[in-house]
């Protein structure tokens, strides 16, 4: 147990190394001058020379990395060109927008995926199973930021009925906040749930035909325990490691549904710092995004591990 | 396939099959086509959306590009099926030459994440050792880096257009290619064709090339039939965030995030570029549904 969770922590914390090697190469492969990179083009000679002097710039190329995780460890990811405050903080005050954006859309997806993959596998080969698995199909394939416009075109435009954009603090106006927020996570949430029904789906399938799930039908059991209670619990063990894995997905879908509803999350900071060339800006949001998607996956195994004592012992056995 | 159920006996005469394999797969591919229609479905509109493709000229009505200031905005009519947007260009038209943009993001992208993923995927898969972990890190922290948000850094490195759109995409869906093929060259490896032809002391160049590839080349077909739809709504995303096509050039991502400027004056502007996305990647769905019966019926 101990062992795996070292080893699971050992090649996450490479993995994250591997990640800020990536992201500062590819700072670095930008052309200019770096301090102009860092300090945008309207810098004044001394603004220019802080920054080589922060990010010892005269350094070999090393010493400079290591100068700058140093910093980056410590919470420092520079200065945003455009605004000129503290990247870490402008993430900080942007995050909370996408996170709740990513929280309702993970509502939205497991109360639509979960049932409807429930119901496919237990009516294998109906009309509900074929309703269920075209409907997913489709909500693979539709690109999500195609349904926002035609959801605002209906809903907003043509019915009047929600408003099309714009953000209000939760803290502030909590019907005024979900009102905007509705839209956003039934887009976001749909792509995410057509992925999750397949699994659902298919988990199921397999898990019904186990042993266990006959046992517990010959003793006597209703459909409904035996689904809910002994199907359901184990087929979706699967289906959570796959919703960790969907987190990229969902971090890169917010930025498009942030823009189509302009919310004003870190999406479209992102977004808007690739516009205004502000590099520091793009720097810092793509190093967290990367970090927080390999957390949450160690989160996911680690939690995995706790609960299911057969996957620890296969995550030992067959290594990294 | 039919390699592995070959005789382990004479692994040698493999690459012989060659052509009963290929008259297997249509007999297949019409048994197949006859259970499911809607595969059959999918790949005639993906047909015909190549065609639309590589005929934009002749089937277009007008220049995709030419503005016209007595036209702008203009519903849907005879003369210009889909409407005009709001630079009195012709919708239908720019549809039409839109598959070309994103036939060619779609498939060259795919085709560049094959022509790296697979060869680094079977030498770390072949050799083991320190090289298979040095690769598996790697590919690691490149699948950590979210699809979207690693297109829009290398966007952001090497500027916005057609090329580097697909560069980007190609490169984010590569990891998925090495993890991919590396799994099934650990498992191919073991068969005895594969030990037998090492035996007779092939090469491993040899081994790789003529003995392990072709058998682990419709898995990987298979792959890329679901990621070519991912492509081209990824080439559609970039290009509507202004990180991919540039304008005038008509991109169904470009199309649509003009589209968005004029929802209530002009909806219909918002109907098509994204219609044809939908039916694209749909289609390409289906008919990969089909293809994995097709050439792998041991899932089914």
């Amino acid at each position: 147990m101990i062992e795996f969770l070292v080893r699971r922590a050992f090649i996450s914390a490479v993995t994250l190394l591997i990640i800020s090697l990536i992201v500062f190469t590819g700072v670095r492969l930008i052309p200019g001058d770096p301090a102009r990179v860092l300090g945008g083009t309207d810098a004044d000679p001394a603004g220019l020379e802080e920054i080589r002097e922060k990010y010892g710039l005269k350094d070999p190329i090393p010493v400079q990395y290591l100068r700058w995780l140093g910093l980056a460890l410590r919470g420092d990811l520079g200065e945003s060109i455009r605004t000129r405050t503290s990247v870490a903080w402008t993430i900080a005050i942007k995050a909370p927008i996408t996170l709740e954006l990513a929280a309702l859309s993970l509502l939205v997806a497991i109360g639509i995926a979960i049932p409807a993959g429930v119901l496919a596998a237990v009516r294998r080969n109906t009309v509900w199973d074929v309703l269920a698995s075209s409907v997913s199909l489709c909500g693979v394939s539709v690109p999500n930021f195609w349904l926002g416009i035609m959801l605002i075109l209906l809903v907003s435009v043509r019915f009047g009925w929600l408003p099309a954009s714009g953000f209000v603090p939760l803290a502030e106006d909590v019907l005024g906040n979900v009102k905007r927020m509705l839209m956003p996570a039934l887009v976001l949430g749909t792509g995410l749930a057509a992925v999750l029904m397949r699994q659902t789906r298919n988990a199921m399938i397999e898990v019904l035909s186990a042993d266990y799930v006959r046992t517990a039908r010959a003793k006597g059991l209703a459909q409904r325990a035996v689904v809910v209670r002994h199907a359901l619990r184990n087929g979706l063990i699967p289906v959570v490691t796959i919703l960790g894995l969907q987190m990229g997905a969902l971090m890169g879908g917010a930025v498009v549904t942030e823009q189509i509803f302009v919310l004003p999350g870190f999406g479209r900071l992102i977004v808007e710092a690739v516009f205004t060339r502000d590099y520091p800006v793009v720097q810092g949001v793509v190093l967290i995004t990367a970090s927080s998607y390999v957390l949450i996956n160690l989160l996911v195994d680690v939690s995995y591990s706790v609960l299911n004592p057969r996957i620890r012992i296969r995550g030992a056995a067959d290594g990294g | 396939m039919a390699g592995s159920a070959a005789s382990p006996t004479y692994p040698v005469t493999l690459a012989a099959e060659e052509p009963a394999t290929r008259g297997g797969f249509l007999q297949r591919a019409w048994r197949v086509g006859r259970r499911r229609p809607a595969a059959i479905a999918g790949a005639v509109v993906v047909t015909l959306f190549v065609v639309m493709a590589l005929a934009a000229p002749w089937i277009a009505t007008s220049d995709p590009v030419r503005t016209d200031w007595a036209k702008i905005r203009k519903a849907p009519s005879w003369a210009h099926p889909f409407g005009t947007d709001d630079l009195g260009r012709d919708g239908f038209s720019r549809v039409v030459w839109g598959a070309r943009i994103s036939m060619q993001a779609g498939v060259f992208s795919i085709v560049l994440a094959m022509a790296i993923g697979v060869p680094v995927g079977l030498a770390a898969g072949y050799y083991r050792g320190a090289l298979d972990q040095l690769i598996m890190r790697l590919t690691d922290a490149w699948l950590a880096f979210p699809f979207l948000i690693l297109a829009i850094g290398l966007v952001t490195i090497l500027g916005p257009s057609l090329v580097n759109a697909t560069l980007a995409i190609g490169l984010g869906a590569t990891p998925t290619y090495i993890r991919l093929t590396r799994g099934l060259v650990l498992s191919t490896k073991e068969e005895d064709y594969v030990q037998g032809a090492r035996a007779l002391g092939a090469g491993d160049l040899r081994v790789m090339a003529r003995h392990i590839l072709p058998n682990v080349v419709s898995a990987i077909l298979v792959q890329a039939t679901v990621a070519i739809p991912t492509a081209i709504i990824a080439e559609a995303v970039l290009s509507f965030l202004g990180l991919g096509v540039q304008p005038p050039a008509p991109s169904w991502g470009t199309m649509l995030n003009a589209a968005q400027q004029f929802l209530e004056q002009a909806p219909w502007m918002a109907y098509w570029p994204g219609l044809a996305i939908f039916t694209l990647a749909l289609s390409f769905n289906l008919a990969g549904d089909g293809l994995r019966d097709v050439l792998d019926p041991r899932d089914y």
